[in-house]
């Protein structure tokens, strides 16, 4: 599994040749300290096309800010290319480089704002870097201050704004250069609930309005499945599995997917390789997705009603995955096989995805 | 005894060690600022690691600053001849002075510009800035409260050290203390020196101070 290829069929088009926006190549990154060396990443293959909201999730520490760095060449690679739109960004020259980092915005989880500016020249910033004259400068800044909603914060300095704020100013900065990619680094990660809530909406709109593909770094499923179209699980410096959001929420495969997704687990709490046998069941569990037409007809009920046998719902939910609602059910089937078989083949039959919870997939 | 000579001469001491010390500070910065950029940035966690570059500067500014500044004073004779035409008077001073100043400025350039958050240093990466336009707009602008800081207690050990200029003959409020005060054993003419070099100490930090909480945008 060391270094495996992911590749994954897109609905819209499949085997087309056009370029990625950002195509990542078999990209390791090891940290060579005084005592050890750590591979922070190993092998990744990940495609990104153009108006993606890709996601991009694991436990801290799993290799997912190093992957994000790699991405604009704030941390080089020791193997593998990094290509955005084609071009190699190890083959190009410091300036070329630099020049390129000016079309990917990024944001960070600690804002990263020049506390000595005022929010106004904080946007001009990149534009100042960029050479653009300051009048232009600053009618851009005001207007994506007004893209943002913070026009009136225009002369505060960052350390008078709130969190919320101070990241919509790092997000209007970070579009400053109309870059083609924006980049977040657990962007979210020290916002509320509902803050992160109205950032993830904005990041939505600047996707939607300005076309621009986002790559966004996170810990927390939630975030995934509000905004992201696509999604890529990163453990222990590995691509364990990736695709689209709703393929991998109706049919996780991967070990740390399923206890993403099936038991609800935030990274942090994904147990390793080793981990302990579950409880025993006596009766087998299952996991039902039930997509958007597959709501209307009473599927449980009749299902109950054909075999006469009782089952036992261990879990109902629903989620919003990227903009659908999605129902979702844990259930527990009666002991007997034959009867399970049956059941399982009657769900599929509707046209549900059901997935065994209690036997890994993979592995 | 207190007569206006006396009092001429004090004036003429506060002037003298203003200047010395002016000169001396300004001096020091125009080579201590960049030395302690390079420190910052060729240091393994700056923006240009150079260990070579860092090791060599690193012990210039050891060597420099464990020489006793009286001994320097002398040693740096034959220099100070060399650059001022003579090796005594108070513009003779300026030299010894910016050299013992110079490491110890660099070291306090340094040791503020790596205060600087290296998220805001990778932001302005991520921007494209290069290299000169993070130090100058970035690294510089957001340190620059703690550089103030720095310069005022620069400023302050510059001056004690310039009251040793005596020694070649460089005049100063701290010469007129050891000649009449010590040496003459006038202490009522070291008391009032010693209490202007109090004051002039206590100005320039409250001055200095309130320059750094004005332009602090932080809170």
């Amino acid at each position: 599994m060391k270094g495996r290829a992911v590749t994954f069929e897109y609905e819209e088009g499949t085997g087309h040749t056009m370029s990625y926006m950002i195509e990542v190549q078999n990209l390791s990154k090891t940290f060579v300290t005084k005592d050890a060396a750590v591979e922070a990443l190993k092998g990744i293959n990940l495609q990104i096309e153009t108006g993606d909201i890709y996601g991009i999730i694991g436990m801290s520490g799993a290799g997912k800010s190093t992957l994000v760095r790699c991405l604009n060449y704030l941390e080089e690679p020791s193997s593998g290319k990094v290509l955005i739109e084609g071009q190699e960004l190890g083959a190009l020259s410091g300036r070329e480089l630099r020049k390129m980092r000016s079309s990917i915005g990024m944001i960070f989880q600690s804002f990263n704002l020049l506390m000595q500016r005022t929010v106004i020249d904080n946007i001009c910033f990149p534009l100042q870097i960029q050479g653009v004259g300051k009048k232009e400068a600053r009618e851009k800044a005001r207007r994506l201050l007004a893209t943002v909603g913070l026009s009136e914060k225009e002369k505060s300095y960052p350390a008078q704004l709130s969190g919320g704020q101070k990241q919509r100013v790092a997000i209007a900065r970070a579009l400053a250069c109309d870059p083609k990619i924006l980049l977040c680094d657990e962007a979210t990660s020290a916002l509320d609930p509902q803050t992160t809530a109205s950032i993830l909406e904005l990041l939505r709109k600047i996707n939607r309005e300005m076309g621009i593909t986002i790559v966004i770094i996170t810990h927390q499923m939630s975030v995934v499945q509000e905004i992201c179209s696509h999604v890529a699980i990163v453990e222990n410096g590995e691509l364990v599995e990736n695709g689209s959001v709703e393929e991998i929420f109706t049919r996780p495969r991967s070990r740390a997917a399923r206890q993403l997704i099936i038991e609800g687990k935030e990274p942090g709490e994904w147990s390793g390789a080793s981990r302990q046998q579950p409880e025993l069941h006596e009766t087998k569990r299952i996991r039902i997705v039930f997509t958007s037409n597959s709501s209307f007809e009473p599927v449980i009920a009749n299902m109950i009603l054909q075999f006469g046998v009782p089952v036992n719902i261990l879990k109902a939910d629903t989620k919003d995955v990227g903009g659908t609602a999605r129902g979702e059910m844990i259930l527990g089937l009666p002991e007997e096989r034959e009867t399970q078989e049956n059941i399982i083949g009657y769900l599929r039959e509707r046209g549900l995805a059901v997935e065994e919870v209690t036997a890994d997939v993979e592995q | 005894m207190w007569s206006s000579e006396v009092t001429t001469m004090i004036l003429k001491g506060v002037g003298e060690t203003l200047y010395m010390s002016g000169v001396s500070t300004l001096v020091g910065y125009v080579l201590g600022l960049p030395l302690g950029i390079l420190l910052a940035i060729s240091d393994k966690e700056g923006i240009r690691p150079n260990a070579a570059l860092y090791r060599v500067l690193d012990m210039i500014c050891n060597v420099l600053r464990s020489i006793p500044f009286l001994i320097l004073l002398i040693l740096l004779i034959p220099v100070t001849r060399f650059i001022v035409g003579k090796s005594y008077g108070t513009t003779a001073t300026i030299v010894p002075l910016v050299i013992a100043a110079a490491p110890f400025i660099a070291r306090m350039v340094e040791s503020s510009i790596k205060e600087v958050d290296y998220g805001v240093i990778e932001a302005a990466q991520s921007m494209g800035a290069n290299n000169m336009t993070i130090i100058r707009k970035v690294l510089l602008v957001e340190a620059r409260v703690s550089l103030i800081t720095g310069a005022t207690i620069a400023f302050g050990t510059i001056l004690g050290y310039s009251a040793m200029a005596g020694v070649i003959g460089g005049g100063g409020l701290g010469d007129i203390a050891i000649r009449y005060g010590y040496y003459r054993y006038q202490s009522d003419i070291m008391i009032v020196t010693v209490i202007l070099l109090v004051v002039l100490v206590q100005l320039f930090q409250i001055a200095g101070m309130k320059l750094a909480g004005v332009l602090d945008k932080r809170k």
